[in-house]
Parts: structure tokens; C-alpha cells; sequence
């Protein structure tokens, strides 16, 4: 008989090395795992808590740029409320990479429109990362941000215009507010919006569809990565494909409950798919062809 | 592989009692009243051969209601796989089928290992059936009475012998060593049997077709209120999906002994209910009945064959017997051929 | 005996609801791992509901007490049972000589076994010399019991759960069967399917009521007002059954007069039924021969409990829907032992099978029985043992598996009671919020670590098996009896439940051929039971009643206790939700349950909602006079226009911190069906 079976419901130790209070119900954490982890934009993790359970969590940080895995917790349920209990130096387990995760082959040369609404903004923040770093760093001597034809690191050709139209609730509530402004120095254009304004804030107000006419993209040729409230998510798809974004270039990802992350235990099973392995990240296209909501 | 044999009645008894040497025999036993079911084998004689479908199925014995996947301390944590070698004697080929789906799902490019574990540890012997029940469908769906292939060792009841059939390595391996028992088969044994599978077809009283069911609803002209006429009835007990020998979904929960000690398990769970994909905070995707009943009929009638190609079902009539609302796949499969009203 | 190497399967009785389903324990080296309905059984048929399904996770959770607990200084400290057995015994018998016999309250269990439950009753009344003892019968179907017992003669359901497929009208009031009784629900489908006609009465919109051919949506409380209509009608219209009421029965005249001031356009303005509807049902019951009428709590749970049940008896009278198979009156018990907690006598009345305590005969024989000379006064009922220890009446008590801050109807007066007692003994499989109380806690042993008998609610005497040893340093609730007993001057030797079960039948008629040996292998046997080769009854009554003529014993309309009004709008109604049971002690402990319903929630009518300013599955604030709680609100039309329905398993909001403790004044059951509360949003 063989012996070979990986143990694969055994989470792997991992230490936190950091914690970050993000905002009032958000913490960003950096953990140190045990053994060698790589991982890519959109893929997702299962955090333990002995004792407590099991969640899935997205990964915030990019494989090759940040030294830790980062993962951008909010406080909803008794796992992510035990997790925002921890302290640095603490032990959790963690199992993964698992999923799909963002396939940006495809985007080379194109404009890239990211669209994030809240606590979405962090698995994006990993592709954007990732975006950034393949693309030459922006030179303002360069026309526009846009490298050099041949230049090694720009292997696909130009890179096209990319644009984030992130909304929060409140001014407070907006996460990686450092990291919107090197972006935006390394040639991103940023909407920054929030539902509700308070008194200090000059920017942008409303839900983000009610950007979606100030674009920098190209619509027919550009693709977009929606991530957020599964309402935002139905919204700004709908605006997209009707403003003539093709329906395979809308990508964002599914979220479920989930127990296994193996597409074992069913929970996030849904026309057929399994969120976690044949997911999170689907585009528009697929997500109606295959009826992914409930049937 | 495959290799055939033939099997004395007289010598099945000293077979099981030296296989018990080195594995645990499970069989169907006696229960309360009537009712068998499968369980450790204490005298071998009273096994009960020609049992009616046993419930629950025997997926319990590899993916058990309840399972202790592992326990977590200070020190670390300690895998509780479990590796006990099986015999799990005298279940149906409906079973058997199931278990062939179920190997390929738990299989595949991520491998449970807990399943595993216990499938590569477990010989099942299935006894060709002889006497199906009133629920039984299998014949409709390839699954049953007989199989040709796909099970680790097939009985073939031939009045005073058994026709062996042995289909795995798994299968051969409690074969070999005992060669001395079996002889090899005569043409005229697969006459026999050929005569037993013919005349066990003949006493289906189910004619289930689940490829109408399957057209019927891909056409679209299913419409909601028939699943609301469905879900209208449904207890959310949970129990087909617990019989069924398919159904494979499980919740992982941790149970703490002390402050820095506990254990991970996962249980039996069930789509039918709301619960079970409540994201935090108050968020029941599913709070509908409808939307859960049309889910788990989905699933074994659209998406089983899309997957794997064959249907989320064996015609083992489990759900038929446990569900209180009498909406089980039989009858679904019945009532979208002829609408819900009429009987 | 048990092998606890191997993978056997037990098979005993699911530990929730009156149902009495049977099922199998799948034990592996001393694990329970899992369980199956029994497929032959009369109740389930290979069937269980959700409960069922996840009986067996409660058992071995590590949550369970498992040692003998000490008080001291306010701390719970561990004990040996040596230590524990002899400070109950020594403080009980303390109290005993300064205070007297009646200064020590018993409450049993409904969740123990028969066997249990006569112990309990043997231990309070010759150990300690008491009547108070009582369990939550009274909570539940005390109503049925009084009530039934002077309309008939015996208050039980008259019929069996299997003849409930082949009736042809189900009459069923104030019974949410398939969420509570969900096996019973399923014989009631198949009825139903069969082409029985479903008159359901009940004022929320239940799954049963879905089915229903009639659906009488009465306001909560007017129970009377509804059945006295609808047997007006029947008089009215000659549907009654005049033999039967010549021969049968007694008391129709005195009756007839009363029903006289019920004719429907009356009760429609009090019950908000429609005449055409009232009358609809009548027909419908009165003229079909094979009628079953059911009901629970809906009927009992009201200041006019025992007039509900005398009505519903009235009913079947009237019409002659009683004595033969598939006809009857049957309520429907809740606990899965309820029933036979009440057989067992473990009430302040009476001895095991309704002997009754002030009855010399039946005492003397209990005396000779016992050895001990035994009290000739009714003791106290488990509503009025609480208001005894405000009065100081009460000194100690001894709790077993019962969990009354929680359970019982206005809890900061339990709280205050609790708090008072001079010595409180817990014995429960669970730490409760009672047991925080408790100067001992002693651990018990759940249904699957013991030997004993349920009894359902069709009377059918069930065995259950032991599937595993005592967990950790638990005991059976009938040995740690008998220890502290023994240690009291009054010796109990029993080797086993059978050695006990032979005691019961010796003493008690209606049990009289019921012994273990004859329960093993046939599902059980069905009381009365009147020699060791009876058969069992399946139906009562058939011949005469248990008490020679049924009595027919008029109700008035009496308005529940608390009303709505201008401070207290809405009318707050209470009850179980299908996926947890009682105080939570098991099902709450069990992720599956767990998960389905988490929370407490509250299910309010939209339009009320929407003038209250209330969002669903927002948190909102609901008062009584009582007190407040916070729940969420959970927006139905299954409740109508002015009503919120919330159920009572949930501890961190209890509904029983609202409900009114008006006591039915026969019964003393509560009325937790009906009291005035307002409701506001959490801003």
C-alpha cells in the first residue's frame, strides 16, 4: 500500500511577524511560514486557528516582492475576530496556495482597468503589484509611462494604460493609502471614491459605477479585475459588458464559504464549479455561462 | 485486471474466519427487527446474505459521519489517518459503483488523504443481487445488479458456489494466498450466472429513467414552481444526503479539550440546509429551500455527467426509504416525466 | 455485551423529541461516530429528522462535566464522589431534621429514563419524605394530564403514531408537527397524500399549515372560543354522534349550554376566524369517521390550558372520534421521556401509573412497598416550588437534568429563588446557567452511556442500550441516586435498570407486563400493558373509558392574562425552532444545529416591521413588564399582523426574561404563549 500521501488538510506553521492596524475592523498581517511558499495574484490561503476554525483568506502581498505573505484581514466572523486577536510572534497555521489566481498573460500591451470596492482591494493590491513590477518602473522623462519597445522587462510589448477606481465607505475606511500614491507615481490612474464624505475629505464621492464615465482605458480592448462586495462586483460587470467591455476580459473573483479549499468539502460548489479550485477568479463570461450563483 | 473463480458455499465460511486474521470483517448483521446492517462480523454464520439495500451506505467505512482528521498541542499536530485493514463483505454493487465515483472524486489532482488512507486499507466483496428491493433502480442506470467491472471482488451466487470475479489488486490480494479454496470456472458457471443477472432484472419493480429527467430539465421547461412543490416538502433532515452513497460534502469544525489542546474533525454536511454556505456575518446565500433542493438535484443530474460521466446517482433507492417528505430522486425523477400534480 | 473494540451499531432511542425514533449508535473502540435510523421502526421508518441525524455529537464533547463538583467561597472546586455523595446526603438530611421533609423541593427529568424518573419519585417521597417533586411536564403538557385525566380517565395520546397514515381527517391545533414532531409530520404527509383532509388551526403560518386544506389562523389565546364554534356548529347542524353520547358519556347537558354562546359570527370576533371557516372545519371533522385530533403546546401552554384540553376533548366526544383506531385525541409529548416521566409519578400528585397520593389504598400500598410511611399531602408543582423558596417555605433542591432559569417563564424570579436556596444539588450531562447555581454538581451520563426505558408519546415503553462506558467520571443518574440515598438511611440496591423496571410493574398496573426482556427486538410495547403476556394497547378507550363515562366539562371563553395594549402593542408567543431544542444543552453543542440557527431572532410580520422602523435581520429591542432582551429581527409573514413569535432555546437572549408567569390555576403551567410586549430598533 502507499505511503505517499500528502497530509494535505495539515496546515503548515506559520509565525506572525507583523501587525498592521489598517483601519477601524481591518488588520494587514505578516506572516513568516515554516517552509518554502511561493504563490500568485488572486490565489488564497487557509488561515487556522486551533481550536477556532478554519477561513479562507486571499493573499494581499506578491510572490517575489514582498517578504512575507500579507494578508489583509477584516473582522467579520469568530475566526477573523479571533484573528485580529493575535499578537506578533504568534503561531498560525496556514494551507495553500489554493485556487486559480489571476491570469494576466492575456493583458500584456492592454489597458488594465482595476475596479475595488473595500477589503477587494487586496487581492488586487497583489496584482497591481505584479502588474507593476513586469512593466519598466515609470520615468517621467518617458512619454506617458510607456517603456521602451524593447525593453527586456516589457517582453510583451507596451504596456497599456492602467486605471484603479477604488471605492470605500468612508474616508477612514480606505486601505494601502502609501501604496495608492506609489502607484500612482509609477503611472496608475487612481479614482478614489468614498460612499459617505466627512468634513476633511476634497476627493471623490459615491459608489464606483458612478465612475465608470471618467475612464482612461480603452473599454473594447481593455480588460478589467473587479473585486468587492458581491453587489459592486454584479454592478460594475453589468456596466462594463454593456459599455463594451468584452464579457472574458471582466474578471473578478467568487467568494464562498469554504472548508477544505480542495474542492472536497462542497460548501462553495456551485454550477458545477468549485470556487476553490476551479476559482475564486472567474470572468463574467464564465460566471454566466456556468450560472456560478445559486441555480 | 481481471481473473475469475470459482468458490465452494461450504469453503466461504474457513475463508472469512482466516481473512479475519489480519483484517477487520464487516458484513450484514442483524440489527433490531428485522432491519440489517453492516457492521463488525461476530460469528460468521450469521452473516445475512441477500440483504435489502443497508442503510446507511457503506460510504460510512471510508468516509465515517464522524472522523478525527487530526489533534493539535504545543507540541504540534498529530495526523490521525486511519489505515485499519477492511473487509467489508456482502454490500451491493450499487454500493460498489458508488464507490468507484467516489475514488475519482476524492482522488484527482488533489488527493484526500484520509479517504484514501482508508479506501487502499478496504476490500469490499459485493454479492451480485438477487433480490433487489421495491426502491431499487440500478438496472436503469448501469450500476446494478451485476457489474462487470469496477469492483475489487464480485460475488455471483450459483445456487451451491459462488462465480468469484476479482477486479482489482486489492481483490487479488486476499485471493492469492488461499488459492487452494477456489477452483477455476466452467463455461457453464457464466451460463448460470448469465440465467441469476437475467432473472434479477426481471424483478425490478422501478423503471427510472434519469436521462428524461436530465433532458427534460436542460430544455428549460422545469419551471420553479415544480422545485417549489418539491422544497414545499422537503423536512431539511439532511438524510438523502447522508444515505446517499455519493454524497461527499463534510464540515471541518475544532473541538478544544483544554486551552492549548483540541482536535480537528470534519462531519457529514448537507447542502439542504441554509447553513451551509452562511458567510459571516448573517449572509445565507441560500436562505430559499427551493434554491437547496434545486442545488443538490442540479448537481446529480446536470453537473455528475458534465464531471464525470455518469449521473450522482446509483439507483440504490436509500433516499427513497429516509426521506420523511417523499421527494426523493425516484419520485423527482418520475414527476418531471409527468408533472407534479398527478401520480 | 458491548464489544468496545469493534464497529457495532447500538440500537436505542433518539434522545430529543416524544417521537421515540429509533436509531442506531455506530460505535468504533469506544467512539460514537455516527448514526442511522432504525428502518423498521413504527415511528421513523428509516427516517430521522435533522436532530436525529446529529443526536450523537453531544455526547463525547469535551465540554461534558466530569467530575463531582464542590461550591466553596463561590468557586467550583473538583471533588471525588465520595466526597460529593456524602455532603448531599448529610446537608439534605441537615435541612430535613431542622425544616422538615417538605422543605426540600425534587425535580426530575424528562430526559432521564423511566427507570430514573421512579427512582427520583421513590427518593424524594421514602428517602426524604416528600411530595414536592415535579419536572417540566408541567411547562409542557400538565394541562393534558389534568385535563385528560378528568374528561377520560387517562392523559395520553389515544392512538398510535403508524395508525396516523390511514386516517382520513387530521384535525391538528396549536402543533407546529413537522418542525417539532417531525416524524409524526411525516405520517401526517402520507395521510395527506393518501387523500386525508388537513384542518390545521394554528395562528403562524407553519410547513404543516402549507398542506392544509384549511388553515384557521385563530388569535393566540382563544382556543375555547374556536373549538366551542365549531362543536356549536356541529350541534347546530345534528353532526353529533347521539349514541355514543348517551351511552359513553356524561355531562352533556350542563354542556350543551355553554357551547350554546359559541355560535361562529360570535367567535369571529374574538378568534378572527371566519365563520364559513369555522363552520368548513366542523363539517369536515364531525362527518368523517376516521378523524385524529392532535395538539401541543399551542393548546396547553395557556392560563386556560386545562379548558383548551377539556375542549378538545369535548370535541372528539361530541363526535364519537375516540375509542377506535385511527380516531382519537392525541397530544403530542414534547421530551423524549415527558411521557413517562408522568407514568413514573415524578408529579406532586401522584404515585407511578396516576396512583394518587391522597387515595389511602394506593398509598398504603406504596408504603408496604417502600418500608417508609409515606406523606398523604400533595406536594408542591415546579412553578410553585420557586415561589416556596421566596417564602422560605423551600430550603433546598434537588435538580436533575433540568435547566428552569432558562425554561421556566420569568426568569429574574428563578434567578432570585436560586440564589436564596440555603442548598442546590445540579445533576446534569452539562455545566447549565441552573447548575452555576448549584452547591453541588454532580455529572450524569447521556442516553447513549446507560441502560433504561423511554417512554414516547404513544405510550410506547421503548429500551435504550448502552453504546459506550461513562465518560470521564460520570455516572448514571439512577446509580448516583441510589448512592446518596443509601448514604440518607434508605437503602436502594439495584444491580440494573431491570432489577428497577421489575419494581415499577410490580406497583404499577398500566406497566404491569413491561419488563426489559420483553422490550428487546420488537420496537417495545405500548401501555397499558396489564400482564407479563399482554400485547400492549396501540389505542385507548375502545370499549369505555379509562375512567368508565367520559365527562364532558364545559370551558368559557377566559381572555389570556396579558393582552396588548397602548404601552405594550404586540402579542410576544414563544415556542421551539425545528433545528434546536429546549435550553440548547445538547443541540447548541452540536455544530450542525449550531450553525443552522445560531442566534436568537425574533420573526416579525414586514408591515409591523416597516411601522416600527425595523430592517431585517437587524437587532432590535423587545420589552415585556418583565424585562428586555436584544434578538434579531427576522421579517415573516408566518407570523401575522401584531404578533412576534421568539423561540426559547438561547441563553444570551432569553425570551423567558418576558414571558408572563401566570399559571393556569388547575394545571400551574405558564403561559408562555401569550404575553405584551413592544418592540424598538437598535440604533
Amino acid at each position: 500500500m502507499r505511503t505517499d500521501l500528502k497530509e494535505i488538510y495539515l496546515p503548515l506553521k506559520a509565525r506572525v511577524v507583523e501587525i498592521v492596524d489598517m483601519t477601524a475592523d481591518v488588520k494587514l498581517f505578516r506572516v513568516m511560514p515554516e517552509d518554502a511558499f511561493n504563490y500568485k495574484p488572486g490565489q488564497f490561503i487557509m488561515v487556522s486557528l486551533w481550536g477556532v476554525g478554519e477561513v479562507p483568506i486571499s493573499i494581499t502581498s506578491t510572490y517575489g516582492i514582498h517578504e512575507y505573505v500579507e494578508l489583509c484581514i477584516k473582522r467579520v466572523g469568530h475566526v477573523t475576530s479571533a484573528i485580529h486577536c493575535l499578537k506578533s510572534g504568534d503561531i498560525i497555521g496556514i494551507r495553500g496556495p489554493f485556487g486559480n489566481g489571476f491570469t494576466i498573460g492575456k493583458t500584456k500591451g492592454k489597458d488594465i482597468l482595476f475596479i475595488a470596492g473595500g477589503i477587494g482591494i487586496a487581492p488586487l493590491r497583489s496584482l497591481i503589484n505584479g502588474v507593476l513590477q513586469t512593466t519598466p518602473p515609470f520615468n517621467s522623462s518617458l512619454d506617458k509611462g510607456i517603456p521602451p519597445l524593447n525593453s527586456p522587462l516589457n517582453k510583451g510589448g507596451r504596456r497599456g494604460v492602467l486605471q484603479l477606481i477604488y471605492g470605500s465607505r468612508n474616508p477612514s475606511d480606505v486601505l494601502f493609502n502609501d501604496e495608492l500614491n506609489t502607484w500612482q507615481k509609477k503611472g496608475m490612474h487612481i479614482i478614489l471614491t468614498v460612499d459617505k464624505k466627512d468634513t476633511a475629505w476634497k476627493g471623490n464621492t459615491g459608489i464606483v459605477t458612478k465612475h465608470l464615465n471618467k475612464l482612461r482605458v480603452t473599454v473594447k480592448n481593455a480588460h478589467a479585475f473587479v473585486c468587492g462586495p458581491h453587489v459592486m462586483i454584479d454592478a460594475v460587470m453589468r456596466d462594463l459588458s454593456s459599455m463594451g467591455m468584452h464579457e472574458d476580459n471582466i474578471i473578478t473573483t467568487l467568494e464562498a464559504h469554504m472548508k477544505c479549499g480542495i474542492g472536497k468539502c462542497g460548501h462553495c460548489y456551485a454550477g458545477g464549479k468549485y470556487i476553490c479550485t476551479d476559482g475564486p477568479v472567474f470572468s463574467y463570461g464564465e460566471i454566466k455561462r456556468y450560472n456560478l450563483k445559486w441555480p | 485486471m481481471k481473473k475469475d473463480m470459482i468458490l465452494e458455499k461450504s469453503n466461504l465460511s474457513y475463508w472469512l474466519r482466516q481473512l479475519r486474521k489480519e483484517m477487520l470483517l464487516i458484513g450484514p448483521m442483524h440489527g433490531e427487527n428485522g432491519d440489517i446492517v453492516l457492521k463488525t462480523v461476530e460469528n460468521i454464520h450469521e452473516i445475512v446474505l441477500d440483504c435489502p439495500a443497508l442503510i446507511p451506505s457503506p460510504k460510512e467505512f471510508l468516509f465515517p459521519q464522524k472522523e478525527e482528521m487530526f489533534g493539535f498541542s504545543t507540541e504540534g499536530t498529530k495526523n490521525y489517518r486511519n489505515s485499519k485493514r477492511r473487509l467489508i463483505f456482502g454490500v451491493r454493487s450499487c454500493d460498489v459503483s458508488a464507490i468507484g465515483l467516489l475514488d475519482r472524486f476524492y482522488g484527482g489532482k488533489f488527493i484526500d488523504d484520509y479517504y484514501t488512507a482508508r479506501r487502499e486499507n478496504t476490500v469490499f466483496i459485493s454479492v451480485g443481487c438477487n433480490k433487489p428491493d421495491p426502491t431499487c433502480f440500478c438496472n436503469g442506470l448501469g450500476t446494478g445488479p451485476f457489474l462487470s467491472s469496477g469492483f475489487d471482488i464480485q460475488f455471483s451466487d450459483l445456487g451451491d458456489r459462488y462465480l468469484v470475479e476479482i477486479g482489482s489488486e486489492h481483490g487479488l490480494s486476499i485471493v492469492k494466498k488461499f488459492s487452494h479454496l477456489f477452483s477455476k470456472p466452467q463455461k457453464s458457471d457464466y451460463d448460470d450466472q448469465y440465467e441469476a443477472i437475467l432473472s434479477s432484472h426481471a424483478m425490478f419493480e422501478k423503471r427510472i429513467n434519469l436521462e428524461n429527467a436530465r433532458q427534460k430539465i436542460l430544455s428549460g421547461s422545469v419551471e420553479d414552481s415544480f422545485w417549489a412543490g418539491v422544497a414545499e416538502r422537503c423536512f431539511e433532515c439532511g438524510g438523502c444526503v447522508y444515505e446517499c452513497p455519493l454524497c461527499t460534502c463534510f464540515n471541518v469544525i475544532d473541538r478544544k479539550y483544554s486551552a492549548i489542546e483540541g482536535v480537528r474533525l470534519r462531519n457529514w454536511d448537507t447542502c439542504m440546509f441554509r447553513g451551509f454556505t452562511k458567510m459571516a456575518v448573517n449572509v445565507w446565500p441560500a436562505e430559499k429551500k427551493i434554491m437547496r433542493t434545486k442545488r443538490w438535484y442540479f448537481h446529480k443530474l446536470l453537473y455528475y455527467p458534465e464531471q464525470f460521466g455518469r449521473f450522482g446517482c446509483v439507483g440504490c433507492g436509500r433516499c427513497t426509504i429516509t426521506c420523511p417528505g417523499r421527494i426523493d430522486m425516484a419520485t423527482i425523477a418520475y414527476r418531471l416525466k409527468v408533472g407534479n400534480n398527478e401520480d | 455485551m458491548v464489544n468496545y473494540h469493534k464497529m457495532d451499531k447500538i440500537p436505542t432511542i433518539c434522545p430529543y423529541c416524544g417521537c421515540g425514533c429509533g436509531l442506531y449508535l455506530h460505535v468504533e473502540e469506544g467512539n460514537i461516530i455516527g448514526v442511522s435510523p432504525i428502518r423498521h421502526h413504527p415511528v421513523n421508518r428509516g427516517a430521522l429528522c435533522v436532530k436525529g441525524w446529529n443526536s450523537f455529537e453531544f455526547i463525547q464533547h469535551p465540554e461534558r462535566l466530569k467530575y463531582p463538583l464542590i461550591k466553596e467561597n463561590g468557586v467550583f472546586k473538583k471533588s471525588s464522589w465520595d466526597e460529593a455523595i456524602r455532603l448531599v446526603a448529610g446537608r439534605l438530611t441537615d435541612i430535613k431534621k431542622s425544616y422538615g421533609p417538605d422543605s426540600i423541593g425534587v425535580m426530575s427529568s424528562a430526559k432521564c429514563t423511566n427507570e430514573e424518573n421512579y427512582l427520583i419519585m421513590k427518593f424524594a417521597r421514602a428517602a426524604i419524605g416528600t411530595n414536592n417533586i415535579d419536572h417540566c411536564a408541567r411547562l409542557c403538557h400538565s394541562s393534558t394530564v389534568g385535563g385528560l385525566a378528568v374528561a377520560f380517565g387517562s392523559g395520553a395520546m389515544t392512538n398510535s403514531i403508524s395508525e396516523i397514515a390511514d386516517a382520513k381527517v387530521l384535525f391538528v391545533i396549536g402543533s407546529n408537527t413537522t418542525e417539532q414532531h417531525p416524524m409524526i409530520g411525516m405520517h401526517m404527509l402520507d395521510a395527506v397524500d393518501k387523500g386525508a383532509t388537513l384542518i390545521v388551526a394554528d395562528p403562524r403560518r407553519t410547513q404543516i399549515s402549507e398542506f392544509a386544506h384549511i388553515h384557521l389562523r385563530q388569535k393566540s389565546g382563544t382556543d375555547v372560543v374556536l373549538l366551542n364554534s365549531m362543536m356549536n356548529v356541529i350541534i347546530n347542524e345534528g353532526l353529533v354522534d347521539i349514541p355514543f353520547i348517551k351511552r359513553r358519556t356524561e355531562n352533556f347537558d350542563a354542556f350543551e349550554r355553554v357551547i350554546r354562546e359559541y355560535p361562529p359570527d360570535v367567535a369571529e370576533k374574538i378568534t378572527g376566524v371566519s365563520p364559513h371557516d369555522i363552520k368548513k372545519a366542523a363539517r369536515v371533522y364531525a362527518t368523517e369517521k376516521r378523524a385524529m385530533l392532535f395538539y401541543s403546546m399551542g393548546i396547553t401552554q395557556h392560563i386556560t390550558g386545562v379548558d383548551n384540553v377539556r375542549s378538545c376533548a369535548n370535541l372528539c366526544m361530541l363526535t364519537a372520534h375516540i375509542g377506535q383506531p385511527m380516531t382519537g385525541l392525541n397530544p403530542l409529548r414534547g421530551q423524549n421521556n415527558v411521557q413517562g416521566a408522568c407514568d413514573m409519578g415524578a408529579l406532586p400528585d401522584v404515585y407511578s401509573g396516576y396512583q394518587k397520593v391522597i387515595e389511602p389504598s394506593a398509598r398504603k400500598k406504596f408504603e408496604q412497598a417502600w418500608g417508609r410511611k409515606l406523606p398523604s399531602k400533595p406536594g408542591l408543582t415546579l412553578t410553585e416550588m420557586f415561589d416556596a423558596v421566596l417564602t422560605e417555605r423551600i430550603k433546598a433542591m434537588y435538580i436533575v437534568g433540568e435547566n428552569p432559569l432558562i425554561s421556566d417563564p420569568d426568569s429574574s424570579h428563578i434567578r432570585e429563588a436560586l440564589e436564596k436556596l440555603d442548598f442546590l444539588v445540579v445533576q446534569d450531562i452539562f455545566m447549565s446557567d441552573t447548575a452555576e447555581f448549584a452547591d453541588v454538581v454532580l455529572p450524569a451520563v447521556t442516553f447513549a452511556e446507560k441502560e433504561g426505558t423511554f417512554t414516547n408519546t404513544e405510550r410506547r415503553v421503548q429500551k435504550i442500550n448502552r453504546a459506550i462506558r461513562p465518560m470521564y467520571g460520570s455516572m448514571p443518574d439512577w446509580r448516583i441516586i441510589s448512592e446518596i440515598s443509601k448514604k440518607m438511611g434508605y437503602n436502594m440496591e439495584y444491580r440494573a435498570t431491570h432489577e428497577i423496571m421489575e419494581e415499577i410493574a410490580l406497583l404499577t398496573p398500566s406497566y404491569r407486563g413491561i419488563l426489559h426482556h420483553r422490550l428487546d427486538g420488537n420496537f417495545g410495547l405500548q401501555w397499558p400493558c396489564l400482564d407479563p403476556d399482554h400485547p400492549g394497547t396501540p389505542f385507548l378507550h375502545r370499549k369505555k373509558f379509562a375512567k368508565g363515562l367520559g365527562t364532558f366539562i364545559p370551558a368559557d371563553y377566559i381572555p389570556p392574562k396579558e393582552s396588548p395594549d397602548k404601552k405594550f402593542p404586540f402579542l410576544l408567543t414563544t415556542g421551539r425552532i425545528y433545528f434546536h431544542y429546549h435550553t440548547g444543552t445538547m443541540c447548541r453543542r452540536t455544530s450542525t444545529l449550531e450553525r443552522e440557527y445560531p442566534e436568537c431572532c425574533a420573526e416579525i410580520n414586514p408591515e409591523d416591521a416597516n411601522t416600527a422602523g425595523i430592517k431585517h435581520n437587524s437587532m432590535i429591542k423587545v420589552s415585556s413588564r418583565r424585562g428586555t432582551i436584544t434578538v434579531r429581527a427576522y421579517l415573516t409573514d408566518r407570523v401575522s399582523k401584531g404578533t412576534i413569535f421568539i423561540p426559547f432555546h438561547f441563553r444570551e437572549a432569553s425570551v423567558n426574561l418576558l414571558t408572563n408567569p401566570a399559571l393556569d390555576p388547575l394545571a400551574k403551567i405558564p403561559e408562555y404563549k401569550v404575553c405584551a410586549v413592544r418592540i424598538e430598533p437598535v440604533l
